[in-house]
């Protein structure tokens, strides 16, 4: 992988702008990694599919 | 009437309009006149309407016709930049090339229109609305501090007398940081109360529709007006909507209010801990139970709401980092854009596991309270310019401190009402947080109005 940012995240990024991304994104990964040891196993996530929609009177 | 007619609130105006006493022509003219006078100073509206006037003349004939259309008839009301309209642009705040949006009214603009509003203009809104600072807005009680974000337009303009009422959004704290900031009343609603269609979204399963106002019963009345299905908003709940004149002015003697001691009551400036000690104090001086309780969950909201406002906000705004108009954003929002392509789709998910399980703690929660208050933000507006402020003593970020105490109540999608409760030591305003239950707006707004008719909070008005 040459730009891995590029190819996994879909960052296309110079590479001194991708270093200030990512020194910003630091204080925000702390709080997802305090979020990423919660142990959710068996919570459905509060997101709802509905196949109904699509049927939903438009106005 | 002893005040001048941009500084009355809609609960005084709209008796007196249907009266006859007031002219709706003469009360735009007043606003406009007000925006002529401070709004270069103040830069709350991005866009005045041509034909305000025109509109107030209709609304004139109409009710001297016999046809009131109700209590927004004839009144000027401001419109958030990022809701739609038919007569007026819409830029959400960006100078970036290529992006256009339809010029047609979203659901909120036209029913406040069928309701007979004059909609005066487009308010600024932080760009894209992510943000709490809405450049170049100021705040009207002190020109050198903001007026938060991302409604902060709105708050300034209904705080100054620019307009009756306003709209905002409120996607982390959005209408309730500015209405706190600004000194107003501020509604975000249930989400799927009021229709987002024709909101250009920011984060979908984040972003609320609703009214600053300069009392809770002209909250009350927009939200008679904003509130009901629609199903042209995917989310928007078909749920009966009460008569919201109802709550205000009924007892709160009886009514249990709990009180989050964690999260909500750590880190905040000295004289918002002391105003919002005050107010729940008086709360229950007025026969209302004060219920202490914690909820250690709120400790992990922070990382889910970036994981999802970011992740949601980069998915809304792919083509334009694709096709490289990203880089002229303003730098604040650029940065948020290109960061949210680095949360994952495990971290977006577990974040919408960890809602639900904050959701079902609060419904327990409202097994034992009618309604939660607290402070809307630990600190009051802040210098335009500074990215730090000092919070119990310790420099912190604003990005991080200002939604601090509104953000759970986007995860969860609960009504919260933000209700003038003082001032700080410099005579900038603190805003009550008051939190209800599911589809309960009636409960905050009956609690809020209690508050609000035992204070003068809503007599100061911004020295411009």
């Amino acid at each position: 992988m040459s730009d891995p940012y590029k190819e996994l995240f879909g960052l296309d990024l110079d590479p001194e702008r991708l270093k200030e991304v990512l020194g910003a994104y630091g204080d925000i990964l702390v709080q997802i990694e305090k979020l990423r040891g919660l142990d959710l196993t068996d919570v459905h996530p509060a997101v709802v599919f509905e196949p109904t929609a699509p049927y939903r009177n438009k106005p | 009437m002893s005040q001048p007619l941009w500084q009355l609130p809609l609960e005084e105006l709209a008796p007196a309009i249907r009266a006859g006493r007031v002219s709706p022509v003469a009360l735009t003219e007043s606003c406009l006149e007000r925006i002529r006078a401070v709004d270069d100073e103040l830069k709350s509206f991005i866009h005045v309407s041509a034909n305000a006037i025109e509109v107030a003349r209709k609304a004139e004939r109409e009710i001297k016709a016999g046809r009131w259309l109700g209590p927004l008839h004839g009144v000027p009301v401001g419109v958030k930049d990022n809701y739609v309209t038919a007569d007026m642009p819409t830029t959400v705040g960006s100078e970036a090339p290529d992006l256009s949006f339809p010029l047609r009214d979203s659901t909120a603009a036209a029913r406040l229109r069928k309701a007979g509003a004059v909609l005066i203009g487009k308010t600024r809104t932080h760009e894209f609305a992510w943000g709490n600072v809405t450049p170049p807005v100021c705040n009207p009680w002190d020109l050198s501090r903001v007026p938060s974000g991302s409604s902060g337009g709105s708050g300034a303009a209904v705080a100054a007398g620019l307009c009756v009422t306003a709209l905002g959004s409120d996607t982390g704290g959005s209408i309730r940081m500015p209405a706190a900031a600004c000194g107003t009343v501020g509604l975000k609603a249930t989400f799927g109360r009021v229709s987002r269609d024709g909101v250009v979204p920011h984060s979908w399963s984040l972003d609320h529709a609703g009214p600053l106002t300069r009392t809770v019963a002209d909250t009350a009345t927009m939200m008679q007006v904003l509130a009901g299905y629609d199903a042209a908003d995917p989310v928007c709940q078909d749920q009966p909507v009460p008569d919201y004149s109802k709550a205000i002015g009924k007892p709160i003697k009886g009514l249990k209010i709990g009180v989050v001691r964690n999260h909500f009551f750590e880190n905040l400036q000295e004289d918002v801990e002391a105003a919002v000690e005050k107010a729940i104090g008086d709360l229950a001086a007025a026969g209302v139970q004060i219920v202490e309780l914690k909820l250690p969950l709120l400790e992990y909201g922070l990382g889910a709401i970036f994981a999802i406002e970011l992740s949601s906000s980069t998915a809304y705004h792919d083509a334009s980092l694709k096709a490289g108009r990203v880089a002229h954003y303003q730098p604040d929002v650029r940065m948020l854009v290109e960061m949210g392509r680095l949360v994952t789709g495990p971290d977006y998910l577990k974040a919408e596991q960890y809602r639900s399980v904050l959701m079902e703690e609060y419904r327990k929660v409202f097994e034992r309270v009618d309604a939660i208050a607290g402070p809307t933000t630990p600190i009051t507006a802040w210098k335009r310019g500074d990215w730090t402020v000092q919070v119990a003593g310790k420099p912190e970020s604003v990005l991080a401190a200002s939604w601090r105490f509104t953000y759970p109540y986007n995860l969860t999608g609960l009504p919260a009402l933000s209700v003038p409760c003082g001032f700080d030591r410099d005579a900038l305003p603190i805003g009550l947080q008051i939190v209800g239950r599911p589809f309960d707006e009636s409960m905050v707004l009956r609690v809020g109005h209690a508050y609000e008719r035992t204070h003068e909070w809503k007599q100061h008005h911004p020295p411009l």
